[in-house]
């Protein structure tokens, strides 16, 4: 190595940081092992991950260990993430929710669920919705999931908050379980269109 | 019975399949392109609800990410032909960013623009071939000024990958270039560019560890600055 150092070693420290990349470029990073991506990842998908796991499970401190795991997973497969199959978000928030229904089927048997709890979105969680962008797309799901039709609602609502398989929600609903997964197709086509969302 | 099993399509979207079920989905879904078309625009819809639920974890549960992540190694890619599809897809963004990379040309090394899409491929199949090696190792360490430079290695095929992340931008004029380090002796190894970039390194030889030096723009015969950053290769 030159015994010269170079000025601009130095000057270069004056220039600002480009612009956060977004989540699919973060886990491209994430899969070379750049830990330094990684936790620009965590801090952009760590509220999705963590808010959705606290609706589910319903018990924040349980909730954290499965953002944890969530994470350390994220980290572990990044490598076999396919780009083809949905966007680098839809993927941690998959592999999420997965996470938090079944932890929520193995410290609940479907007998002891509360099935009197009130399941409409967001009614008794505004109080956690911290940005303006987020208040806003609480009220724009919270509006489509209203113009659903009260079954196509509760099958999915059921689903996706509680973690119900459609068998129970058949059951809960005492609806036919051929009806109820037709009713989650429709409803989630629905739900999809309202939402904007390319099919 | 085939119709039956795409039924199950938006159950398994919503996670509301038992665990027999979403194993049988799951195999119908490797062969249906009906289902596979289907699912992501209901993943996407679905991942839109669970981002409305959004709230920051406790502080301390980033720490704990982080420890955990620094001692967990990762996966390798697989390497099916869906695979190196996937691959090819991915790292054009990544070597698009490096904008240049190095490639062996006669006896020595030179800088090739990538304006043309075959030579593009050629060079992403190399680094494919790298990062894919059974026996590839990634080493890394802090670049002084800012940044994290990442060596994955492969013994068997004498080549690394060199990539630069999270580098402080430097003006036009200045570019960060890769020095192989042969007992002491740095040898050329291409340009990273400007900010973040990647290298393809074809023949590591007797290379021991990799350096950074911040050199004018073009490149410099030898280094002209002090490294920003040293890696050591894996033995
Ligand atoms: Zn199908």
């Amino acid at each position: 190595m030159s015994e010269q150092t170079l000025a601009s070693v130095t000057s270069i420290g004056d220039l600002e940081a480009p612009p956060a990349p977004d989540a699919g470029a973060l886990l491209q990073r994430t899969a070379l092992g750049d830990e330094a991506a990684f936790a620009a990842l965590y801090d952009t998908l760590s509220p999705s991950v963590f808010g959705m796991a606290k609706r589910v499970i319903r018990n924040p401190a349980r909730a954290e260990e499965v953002t944890q795991e969530v994470f350390l997973q994220v980290w572990q497969t990044a490598p076999r993430f396919d780009p083809s199959k949905g966007s680098a978000k839809s993927w941690v928030l998959t592999l999420a929710h997965r996470r938090a229904v079944d932890a929520v089927r193995h410290d609940q048997s479907a007998t002891n669920r509360d099935l009197a709890y009130d399941w409409s979105p967001g009614i008794d969680h505004d109080e956690v919705v911290e940005t303006v962008t987020v208040r806003l797309e609480h009220e724009q799901v919270k509006k489509c999931l209203s113009g659903l039709t009260e079954l196509q609602r509760e099958a999915i609502t059921l689903a996706y908050y509680q973690g119900y398989t459609y068998a129970e929600v058949a059951q809960a609903l005492d609806a036919n379980p051929a009806t109820v997964k037709t009713r989650m197709r429709d409803g989630l086509i629905r739900l999809r269109d309202c939402l904007g969302v390319e099919s | 019975m085939s119709n039956d099993l795409h039924g199950l399509l938006a159950p398994y979207a919503l996670d509301a399949l038992d665990a027999d079920e979403r194993a049988t989905f799951e195999a119908h879904l490797d062969q249906c392109e009906t289902c596979q078309a289907e699912l992501p625009g209901l993943v996407e819809t679905l991942s839109r609800v669970g981002e409305a639920e959004s709230a920051t974890p406790p502080p301390a549960l980033r720490a704990s990410v982080l420890a955990a992540v620094s001692t967990t190694t990762q996966q390798r890619p697989v390497v099916s032909l869906d695979s190196r599809r996937r691959l090819r897809r991915s790292l054009p963004q990544l070597v698009a960013a490096a904008a240049v990379v190095a490639a062996m040309v006669g006896g020595g090394f030179a800088v090739i623009e990538h304006d043309n899409v075959s030579d593009m491929r050629a060079d992403q199949e190399r680094v494919t071939a790298i990062i894919s090696a059974a026996d590839a190792t990634t080493t890394s360490g802090n670049v002084s000024t800012g940044g994290t430079l990442r060596v994955i290695s492969s013994k068997s095929h004498s080549a690394a990958v060199v990539s630069g992340s999270s580098l402080k931008e430097l003006p036009g004029d200045k570019v960060y270039q890769l020095w192989t380090m042969h007992h002491g002796i740095p040898k050329d190894a291409g340009l990273l560019g400007t900010k973040d970039g990647m290298v393809y390194v074809p023949k590591l030889g007797d290379a021991v560890a990799v350096a950074v030096t911040v050199e004018p723009q073009g490149g410099s015969k030898e280094p002209t600055g002090e490294p920003v950053a040293v890696t050591d290769l894996a033995t």
